[in-house]
């Protein structure tokens, strides 16, 4: 629950992070890049992240949820962090000059009630 | 006019939270009987009505296509793709407290327990069918090497008092030259 620490900064970095996935990594799921070669592989990158919507917002869901279907603002809220997961993910390869990560695989584990950890990991590569 | 004496100030100071608690619990205990007595009535057809948009969506963007983009196949059955990326949806569905009820009583009885195969594979479709429109949306003419994923938004022994599970998909954009 952010009630009290607004984290406003690791959300800065976050979109960084999206503008520099943007600048042209290339992030696929499949074991091999279609019409390039890999030529090196450089471990295994990853992020995380654990993220929270406000009291209000799991109070309104809590309500909603009596009536059951789709729950739009924690659609949102996971939205939200796998696109930073994904984000340390692409500045962790980054860092190693990778220029693709391959093989890309999606965890989600549940913390506490309302607050989700999102863990993305894959293969960093040298692809021409 | 005095100022009120400081015992008052802070008894009240001390009170006023749980006062705010019991207004919102008396609140709270007259308005649920409520929502779950209009949750037993329109839950149901609430259902029905997302399960036949999402077809009914699914249907029409597979004809507009003539195929289904989404498949599980590694790399793919093309040789021609000449970009690609990673595209993912996901969606976080819950069975309404009055399906909660059923599948209890259902759980004495054992068997299959229809109402959340049903729920969850309502919420599955939703998820798979935001996939489709999120990759057409992004421009990419097939989905490869789909995988989807799902977990559960209220572990057991959490307290939670939402019960959803979340569907996620994903997998690999490609655009054919």
């Amino acid at each position: 629950m952010q009630l009290f620490r607004p984290n406003l900064e690791a959300s800065l970095t976050g979109a960084g992070y999206m503008e520099q996935m943007v600048q042209g990594i290339l992030v696929v799921n499949t074991e091999t890049i279609p019409g390039m070669m890999i030529t090196e592989t450089l471990g295994v990158v990853s992020g995380s992240t654990v993220r929270a919507k406000n009291l209000g917002r799991d109070i309104t869901q809590g309500l909603r949820n009596i009536m059951g279907g789709e729950l739009v603002k924690y659609t949102e809220l996971l939205e939200e962090s796998r696109q930073e997961a994904i984000g340390r993910m692409v500045a962790e390869a980054m860092s190693r000059g990778a220029t693709a990560i391959v093989n890309v695989r999606f965890a989600t584990s549940a913390v506490t009630a309302g607050a989700a950890e999102l863990f993305a990991y894959g293969t960093a590569v040298k692809a021409e | 006019m005095a100022d009120p004496p400081i015992v008052v100030l802070v008894l009240s100071v001390c009170i006023l939270p749980f006062l705010l608690l019991a207004i919102f619990g008396i609140l709270w205990s007259v308005a649920y009987p409520a929502m779950l007595i209009y949750a037993v009535l329109f839950s149901g057809q609430k259902l029905n009505e997302q399960i036949e948009d999402t077809t009914s969506r699914e249907v029409s963007l597979r004809e507009s296509l003539g195929r289904d983009p989404l498949t599980t196949v590694d790399g793919g059955y093309r040789t021609d793709i000449t970009d690609c990326g990673v595209v993912w949806a996901g969606v976080v569905f819950g069975p309404s407290h009055w399906h909660l009820l059923i599948g209890k009583i259902n759980n004495l009885i054992g068997g299959s327990i229809d109402i959340f195969q049903k729920v969850v594979s309502a919420g599955r479709a939703e998820a798979m069918q935001r996939l489709r429109e999120n990759a057409v949306a992004s421009g990419w003419d097939d989905v490869i090497n789909v995988r989807i994923d799902t977990s559960d938004m209220a572990p057991q022994g959490s307290q939670s008092k939402v019960k959803a599970v979340e569907v996620f998909a994903y997998g690999t954009g490609v655009k054919y030259g």
